[in-house]
């Protein structure tokens, strides 16, 4: 198990230096591919040997059913990312909005970022977790600001500084953990390794915890868009490169998300400090989905109508982790691979059109059906199903969690789904704006490349298939990751 | 240990006052220079290497490496210097007399019983390094900010715990190398595409 873990690590890594030395950009693309068709690959058959032999710990790697979870988000993603950065990178070329030389940093980038987000996920101390965060918000800044036109240079610096300083925040209470501990007397343990925490953490002083606890949610709330630390989210995700749109929204936030999950459930260990960190938590996740709203009603923009639907999701996320009873986790990690894997493929969708119509105005895309009708069929089905709408799987896990909410209280509840409603308003309205109406006159029907079909179709398929059926072994990790989560300890 | 409270306290309140760019990062060489010999003076008491370690790389990367970065930087930024801050300097000064106050009173509320002023400095160089990062309009000063915030950090792991595990430590300095580095890159070309580091043309993106 160690070594798949440092190979799922290493190839990443090898890759992306490797692909430095190709000069051709469709050579660059297919390596990369290559590169992430491996580490998908290791990182499913780590998935299928925990399933088979359980939780593993080693030399500062390790495996439980919460990380396993979020590596299989990483695992799908990075490939579908990866098949769209072929078309994606071959059109930008056409265009002449980059240049040929660009396109190795781009693969360059790509296949580190993958590299953080892995290494986060696996990490069993959590201040080598915070240092993994870290490293994705700066690799991923670079990938933010790779065109380098003026609007990327704006969004790039916005991200960096504010998720820096949210970032600070969050040292500042991993520190205070770490006092915590000692000062519990628990000097001679793992200082901060999860092993020792979940077992020791119960008899920590609670006043000290819980103030840690608010500057770690703070913290890591800033890095997964939580409002109001979202403002630097739909600047970022819509200024980055398409694909890395997909993986920002879709696997970032979700890694972000992971490291509030693994800090909460050392909090929840301490009923008090769970308490107040399940309430910090409840605030920020309605609040998110409340202000993701108006901007969703009045959106001109295509990928940033995308990136506050993200910020409404990660909000209801939060509220199922805050929640804090099991049915709300089970929903909440459930509906974080359920968008991870409908939000990506929103974005590449979104990013063919603006590549087709040389626009990111909502309001110039018009009859895409017309043009591309399976690609329209594909949008629809995915803008239902980010909205939360049967038959897929997140209608399964959205219902989860507004029913947990309705258990905890019925005004929460009703809020809550009021809001999900405007939400969806504004989401399918501007969905029919861009399906119907008349196609500009110069717009001749284009021809799909067959790699974002099978990228998009691809999501679509596991879609609607956690929409009729959760498999056995995926149950049984939830159910495993919501007993940690919840303060269960190993 | 109480003259470098001071000492970090005085540069803190001095960068409050500063609107050229090559001044401030002096400032913040001194400042980190101050940490270090409080991470050396924290490791005297006890036989502990990893104090020196981190002394030793605290001097590297934040007193050589980063200024290093900065001082590049801002070579090539002629003509820039902070010219309408959003709190002018005296607002600024009071302002951050202000958040000593607000450390003082964090402290007493939150971490009684451990070194009152070295809490309380560590943590209104954090607040101050924010206020900075917040009221400057120039890039490099934003930097600057950052790093006095990290050196805030830095300082009340010390004073608490005598500094994380090693590890962990080397990672935070690799990171916040890899940052300045980053938003080196990011402040030239910034230069490049406006004319200018002055971050308030950066408001096109809204809604």
């Amino acid at each position: 198990m160690f070594e798949l873990i440092l190979t799922a690590l290493a190839i990443p890594f090898v890759c992306g230096l490797a692909v430095l030395a190709i000069r051709r950009p469709a050579a660059a693309a297919w390596f990369n591919l290559c590169g992430s068709l491996l580490t998908s690959a290791t990182l499913f058959w780590i998935v299928r040997r925990f399933v088979a032999q359980g939780p593993f710990h080693q030399g500062g790697f390790m495996l439980d059913a919460l990380n396993v979870l979020f590596l299989l988000i990483v695992a799908v993603l990075s490939l579908t990312a990866a098949l769209y950065s072929i078309p994606y990178m071959a059109h930008e070329l056409r265009d002449g909005h980059l240049t040929e030389k660009m396109i190795p940093r781009y693969f360059f980038l790509f296949q580190f970022f993958v590299l953080t987000m892995i290494l986060t996920l696996v990490m069993e101390n959590l201040g080598l977790l915070w240092v993994a965060v870290e490293a994705t918000t700066l690799v991923s800044a670079l990938l933010v600001a790779f065109s380098l036109n003026r609007s990327s240079l704006e969004a790039a610096w916005k991200y960096v500084m504010v998720c820096s300083v949210g970032i600070a925040m969050a040292l500042l209470g991993t520190i205070l953990l770490y006092y915590a501990q000692v000062q519990a007397g628990y000097t001679d343990v793992q200082p901060l390794g999860w092993f020792a925490l979940s077992e020791n953490a119960f008899l920590f002083n609670p006043a000290l915890v819980k103030l840690s606890a608010m500057f770690i949610l703070i913290g890591y709330g800033t890095k997964a868009g939580l409002a109001p630390m979202h403002t630097w989210l739909p600047d970022a995700h819509s200024q980055a490169p398409t694909p890395v749109s997909g993986l920002l929204s879709g696997a970032l936030l979700s890694v972000a998300m992971y490291a509030i999950a693994r800090n909460l459930a050392v909090f929840n260990l301490l009923p008090t400090v769970g308490q107040v960190a399940g309430q910090l938590l409840v605030g920020f996740g309605l609040l998110s989905i409340g202000i993701a709203v108006p901007f969703l009603l009045l959106q001109h923009d295509i990928k940033r109508l995308l990136a506050y639907s993200s910020v409404e999701n990660i909000g209801l996320i939060a509220l199922g982790f805050g929640l804090g009873s099991p049915l709300g986790l089970y929903g909440a990690l459930l509906h974080l691979i359920n968008n991870a894997i409908g939000k990506s493929a929103l974005f590449y969708v979104s990013g063919e059109l603006v590549q087709q119509y040389r626009t990111k105005q909502i309001l110039r895309i018009r009859g895409v059906i017309r043009v591309m009708p399976v690609f329209g069929g594909m949008l629809l089905a995915l803008v239902l199903a980010v909205s939360g709408l049967p038959p897929f799987g997140t209608f399964l896990s959205k219902l989860t969690i507004i029913q947990a909410m309705f258990h905890d209280g019925w005004w929460q509840g009703l809020l809550a789904l009021l809001l999900l409603a405007a939400v969806f308003a504004g989401m399918i309205y501007y969905t029919l704006k861009l399906l119907f109406g008349e196609p500009p006159a110069n717009l001749k029907p284009l021809r799909l490349s067959p790699a974002v079909t099978v990228a998009v179709g691809l999501s679509l398929l596991l879609l609607v298939s956690t929409g009729f059926y959760v498999p056995v072994w995926l149950d049984a990790l939830l159910r495993a990751a919501v007993v940690i989560v919840g303060g269960g300890g190993r | 240990m109480n003259v470098l409270t001071v000492l970090l306290l005085f540069t803190a309140f001095l960068i409050t006052r500063v609107s050229n760019l090559r001044l401030a990062i002096q400032i913040l060489i001194v400042q980190s220079l101050g940490v270090a010999v409080a991470c050396v003076w924290s490791g005297l008491g006890s036989e502990l290497m990893h104090t020196y370690i981190a002394a030793m790389l605290t001097v590297v990367i934040k007193a050589g490496m980063i200024p290093y970065a900065l001082f590049r930087v801002a070579a090539r930024l002629r003509n820039e210097t902070e010219n309408k801050p959003i709190l002018s300097p005296n607002q600024t000064s009071l302002a951050a007399a202000l958040l000593l106050a607000v450390a003082y009173g964090l402290v007493d509320q939150a971490l009684p019983g451990l070194g009152r002023d070295a809490l309380a400095g560590a943590l209104s160089g954090f607040l101050i390094g924010l206020l900075i990062m917040i009221t400057r309009r120039q890039a490099v000063l934003q930097i600057v900010g950052l790093i006095m915030m990290e050196n805030g950090i830095y300082l009340l792991g010390l004073s608490m715990t005598r500094g994380l595990p090693l590890i962990i430590e080397l990672g935070v300095f690799f990171d916040v190398m890899v940052a300045v580095i980053v938003l080196g890159i990011l402040t030239f070309r910034l230069k490049l595409s406006f004319m200018t580091t002055d971050t308030t043309v950066l408001q096109k993106l809204k809604g």
